[in-house]
């Protein structure tokens, strides 16, 4: 065979394209002729020059591409990190709130509502009247208002009402 | 890891992370393919970064039955075929810089013969680069991409093929054309 004829064969052998039969056919020609041996050794080395000739990869150029597919509205924009954690931290924190809702308002509720003492000062008990306690708080409630109405001495003569061991049953 | 045409279908449902991880998988490959199609990094640069807004904007248009990197690369070479056409002014070219901070220092083969770190062999290299774009760049279009395809980017035959819309026989007689120009071209620096 003609060198001219089985250079194509070489060219696709050493892209590893050639057939087993176009393969055999070019080793078996490399063996009797040493131009076409050299032409082989050639292809290659300009394979690996190809792979070497590279472009640089800028280093803003994924920030001015994603710039430009935001404008586009082709890429959707990336939550802030405040915004993401905020999605995901509003149920623990309502969760939370509840909670502690529950247990502030808990620590004031009788557990036996029949008992006047217990009750949540200014609510009348079930015969519609108040207690000597209840009665005095509610006194002071103007005060507890604006702390600026209390003195020193009020504050020296106020007595402060604690559930008796009995009440805490 | 997801395949490539899963990242497609999380994109087309509106994933910004999924075009993130396709973008960091392939667009070096773009930007190569587009430098040594047109010989020029900063038209390179510009065209990289049409390709992926065409990929983006065609994002719909995309079936998982076609590989994507196939059809990544028929939309990379129709754009850059675009700025060659568009760009037929010579125009001042940008030096290329491959020591600058935004260069991609990917570990390159060593050519037969020439031993690491030598500065002649960094000189020689440098001239072989230059002188193989500007020969690159003599070739008719069609056969330079599919030289480039497989020889740069990995493609085979069949999928240069494909992205080109030839017969696997012309794929084959193209490169090789495409061969022997650079060879005679080149003479005397790929040995």
């Amino acid at each position: 065979m003609e060198c001219r004829e089985i250079r194509e064969i070489i060219s696709a052998y050493v892209d590893g394209e050639a057939s087993p039969e176009e393969a055999r056919r070019a080793e078996e020609h490399f063996g009797r002729c040493p131009e076409c041996r050299a032409a082989e050794k050639r292809m290659r080395a300009l394979g690996v020059a190809v792979v070497r000739a590279e472009g640089a990869v800028p280093s803003d150029f994924r920030e001015n591409l994603f710039a430009r597919m935001e404008k586009e509205d082709l890429l959707p924009k990336r939550r802030s990190i405040f915004a993401f954690s905020l999605r995901w931290a509003a149920i623990p924190l309502a969760a939370a709130a509840a909670l502690a809702l529950f247990v502030l308002s808990s620590r004031d509720v009788p557990r036996d509502l029949s008992s006047t003492a217990m009750r949540p000062p200014g609510v009348a008990g079930p015969a519609g009247e108040l207690s000597p306690e209840d009665r005095e708080i509610v006194a002071y409630l103007d005060i507890l208002e604006d702390p600026d109405m209390l003195d020193e001495t009020e504050i020296e003569g106020m007595e402060i009402f604690a559930p008796s061991p009995e009440q805490r049953g | 890891m997801r395949t490539d045409a899963e990242l497609m279908a999380l994109y087309q449902k509106g994933s910004r992370d999924a075009f993130e991880e396709l973008f960091a998988r392939h667009h070096r490959r773009v930007i190569h393919f587009c430098y040594r199609m047109t010989g020029d990094q900063a038209r390179a640069e510009e065209a990289a970064q049409e390709v992926f807004l065409r990929i983006a904007r065609a994002a719909s248009t995309y079936q998982p039955t076609a590989r994507f990197t196939t059809w990544m690369y028929t939309i990379t070479r129709r754009t850059t075929l675009n700025f060659l056409r568009d760009e037929k002014e010579p125009g001042e070219k940008v030096p290329i810089d491959t020591t600058g901070e935004g260069y991609d220092a990917t570990e390159g083969i060593s050519l037969p013969g020439r031993g690491d770190w030598d500065p002649e062999q960094v000189a020689w290299e440098a001239q072989l680069k230059d002188k193989l774009l500007e020969a690159l760049q003599k070739l008719p279009e069609v056969n330079r991409a599919a030289f480039v395809l497989n020889r740069g980017e990995g493609l085979s035959y069949e999928e240069v093929a494909t992205v080109l819309g030839v017969t696997v026989q012309a794929v084959k007689s193209r490169i090789f054309r495409a061969r022997e120009t650079l060879l005679a071209e080149l003479s005397g620096l790929v040995e």
